[in-house]
């Protein structure tokens, strides 16, 4: 038997019992407003947390020593940690360093392509590392050279002057100079400090600086120098899944070689990462959990009152199908009237949900939604209507003919 | 056109077994229009929920214009009833929320016909019951009279061969009663069957034949005329 869709008779008897309906439309856009832009920030985090920081964060920790008394001659004792890390076995490389890539803590300074005070500079990190940093920190050298052990000249605890060579990323190297192919950057001189120059001797394919919420995350520069400090940072990279077992054994083993200083701070660049982003991710997980609950109470709000509509309209519905209904009508009738009601909410739940998106892109400096995720969106809530209105319209269609007959 | 032979219905629930038919056996000509009286509790209603395939039986056998019903799965019951007959309910059973022309519309919907087809046949059958000025009211501003005349439109509308009517007239005073009385007795003259549930002798003496069922079982084939007697 084909069938007719009884779209006009739902909706007009729809409009005689308008609150019920209304309320769960209402509901549904406010579900949907709040999922989609709820995904739409997670999306957005998770990009940002899923960014690398170029550092083989599994197998790298790092460690600050600070020696004491007037006998601490720091830089002997830097020499000999460094061998003494580097000569253990399971270590890939170590390095001294003066920051920890997305540890939120380091140095920063601008460059400039010219020199003249009236000239704006681009910010980047300083990373100082000696000619074991490219490999300690696992980068790639795409263009120039690496460090060699001579260019490494030794800083001091008040020193502001830079060395003449300097290693960039890639992505400051495209900055610095848009219109030049980022290989041909080498060679070329850049300004730091008080238009000091320097020279570009190689390009690293990828560093971030300590600060992840930075716009110029990828902006990072290497000087070559061992930094004659009483207090430094040593990063160790290891071999694949001995970072552990090296993180215990190094510690001990540096406060033994030395006893006039401190080992602390042993951290890995994992636990350093989670710590970075936990903003982020707990607002994933806040997320995450409001719109499972949205979800739930939709679900839950239209479970509620078809259950409410089937069991008060039980004898319509023998009626219905006395006058010939089959099952699948009577499953229909409801899921259509459902449809409606969605459509409703979805209608009102689109502009508000790009009312919000626009509310936050006015407050709180969030990205204009990408427009796919509201067909995304209206499918979510759709078909959560529809899973939601299948179990009370499959019980309705259980509601025997003979029911009109028997009851009064 | 009807045609059952010792038809038998139990219902069973944990506790007990009701025979609401037993042996029951009832032949219906094309045509007729047939009361069926009977004490409470007697299996009218039963009988008349088998005829209009809103019930299944037990055992025995029922014929319905020359098709064994027993085998038919629910879709082609839903078929047959959307198609063949019709019905008038005691309590009129309108839709409360649609108005009369919706509330006619039910069952033409579920036969697929095409909207000038349904609205034809709307306006033809309210037309028939006096109540075509009335289309957009609901069942609520109507009289029960009036609202049993929508229901009768209803039934018509889907043009039945066959038309149940559990008591029709149950809920309606003597004059509405006799009002709707005369509906179906026009329609029976234009040819529809129908058969009639009823505790109204008055009534009953007005159809051409009278059924008396007792204890689940047609007890006598009594012409109308003998029946006040019988009947408490
Ligand atoms: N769904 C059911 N489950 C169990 N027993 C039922 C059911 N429906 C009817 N019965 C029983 O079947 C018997 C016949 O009932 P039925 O409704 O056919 O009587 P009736 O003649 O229509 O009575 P009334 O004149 O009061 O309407 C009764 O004993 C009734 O209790
Ligand atoms: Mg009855």
């Amino acid at each position: 038997m084909t069938h007719n869709w009884e779209t006009g008779p739902i909706l007009r008897a729809m409009s005689r019992n308008k609150v019920g309906a209304l309320l769960i439309a209402l509901q549904i856009a406010i579900t949907m407003t709040i999922i989609i832009n709820a995904i739409f920030i997670i999306v957005e985090r998770s990009a940002l947390m899923g960014r690398e920081s170029g550092v083989d964060e599994a197998n790298t920790f790092y460690l600050t020593s600070t020696g004491f008394g007037s006998a601490f001659n720091a830089s002997s004792v830097i020499d000999e940690d460094l061998r003494r890390l580097r000569g253990t076995p399971g270590v890939v490389d170590a390095v001294q360093i003066n920051a920890i890539p997305i540890s939120g803590g380091g140095w920063s300074m601008s460059l400039k392509t010219e020199t003249g005070a009236d000239i704006d500079g681009i910010g980047t990190a300083n990373y100082f590392v000696d000619e074991h940093g490219v490999d300690a920190l696992d980068l790639q050298v795409i263009a120039g050279e690496n460090f060699t052990a001579s260019d490494v000249r030794l800083r001091g605890r008040n020193q502001s002057d830079w060395p003449p060579v300097a290693m960039i990323t890639r992505a400051l190297a495209e900055n610095l100079f848009p219109d030049t192919n980022y290989a041909d950057v080498v060679g070329k001189t850049v300004y730091i400090g008080n238009d000091e120059p320097v020279t570009v001797t190689g390009i690293i394919d990828k560093l971030q600086a300590p600060w992840i919420g930075w716009d110029r995350l990828e902006h990072a520069m290497l000087t070559p120098e061992k930094m004659d400090f009483s207090s430094t940072r040593y990063l160790i990279r290891t071999e694949p899944g001995q970072r552990d077992r090296l993180m215990a054994e190094v510690e001990t083993a540096l406060a033994d070689a030395y006893p006039n200083r401190i080992i602390r701070d042993v951290d890995t660049l994992t636990a350093t990462r989670e710590r970075s982003y936990r903003r982020h991710s707990a607002m994933i997980t806040i997320l995450t959990a409001v719109m499972v609950l949205l979800c739930t109470i939709t679900a839950l709000g239209i479970v509620g009152l078809t259950s409410f509509n089937v069991s008060r309209r039980r004898k319509q519905i023998g009626t219905r199908r006395a006058l010939g209904a089959t099952k699948p009508a009577i499953i229909r009738y409801f899921m259509l009237e459902n449809l409606m009601i969605c459509t409703l909410g979805i209608v009102l739940g689109s502009a508000l949900t790009v009312g919000l998106n626009m509310a936050l892109v006015q407050w709180f400096n969030q990205t204009a939604l990408d427009w796919f995720y509201i067909p995304a969106g209206i499918g979510v809530l759709i078909l959560i209507g529809q899973l939601a209105v299948l179990g009370p319209a499959l019980r309705a269609a259980q509601t025997p003919p003979a029911l009109a007959t028997r009851t009064v | 056109m009807l045609s059952m032979t010792n038809l038998s219905k139990v219902f069973r629930t944990e506790l007990v077994e009701t025979h609401a038919l037993r042996d029951f056996s009832l032949h219906v000509d094309e045509g007729e229009f047939v009361s069926v009286t009977g004490p409470s509790g007697s299996g009218k209603t039963t009988f008349l929920n088998i005829a209009g395939l809103l019930e299944t039986y037990t055992s025995g056998d029922y014929t319905l214009d020359g098709q064994n019903v027993f085998t038919l799965n629910d879709r082609q019951r839903s078929r047959l009833r959307n198609e063949k007959i019709g019905f008038i309910f005691q309590s009129f059973n309108l839709i409360p929320d649609l108005n009369l022309y919706d509330n006619v519309d039910v069952p033409l919907r579920y036969r697929g016909m095409t909207a000038g087809d349904r609205h034809q046949r709307i306006c033809d059958s309210l037309e028939q019951v006096g109540l075509a000025n009335r289309m957009k009211h609901l069942p609520a501003q109507l009289s029960g009279g009036q609202q049993q005349r929508v229901a009768i439109a209803r039934a018509l509308a889907g043009d039945p061969r066959f038309l149940l009517a559990d008591e029709p007239t149950g809920n309606l005073d003597s004059q509405m009663a006799a009002s709707v009385m005369g509906l179906l007795q026009d329609i029976n003259q234009q040819g529809t069957t129908i058969v009639m549930v009823t505790h109204d002798p008055e009534l009953a003496r007005q159809t051409q034949r009278n059924v008396y069922v007792k204890d689940g079982r047609v007890c006598d084939e009594a012409a109308p005329v003998q029946l006040a007697t019988v009947n408490e």
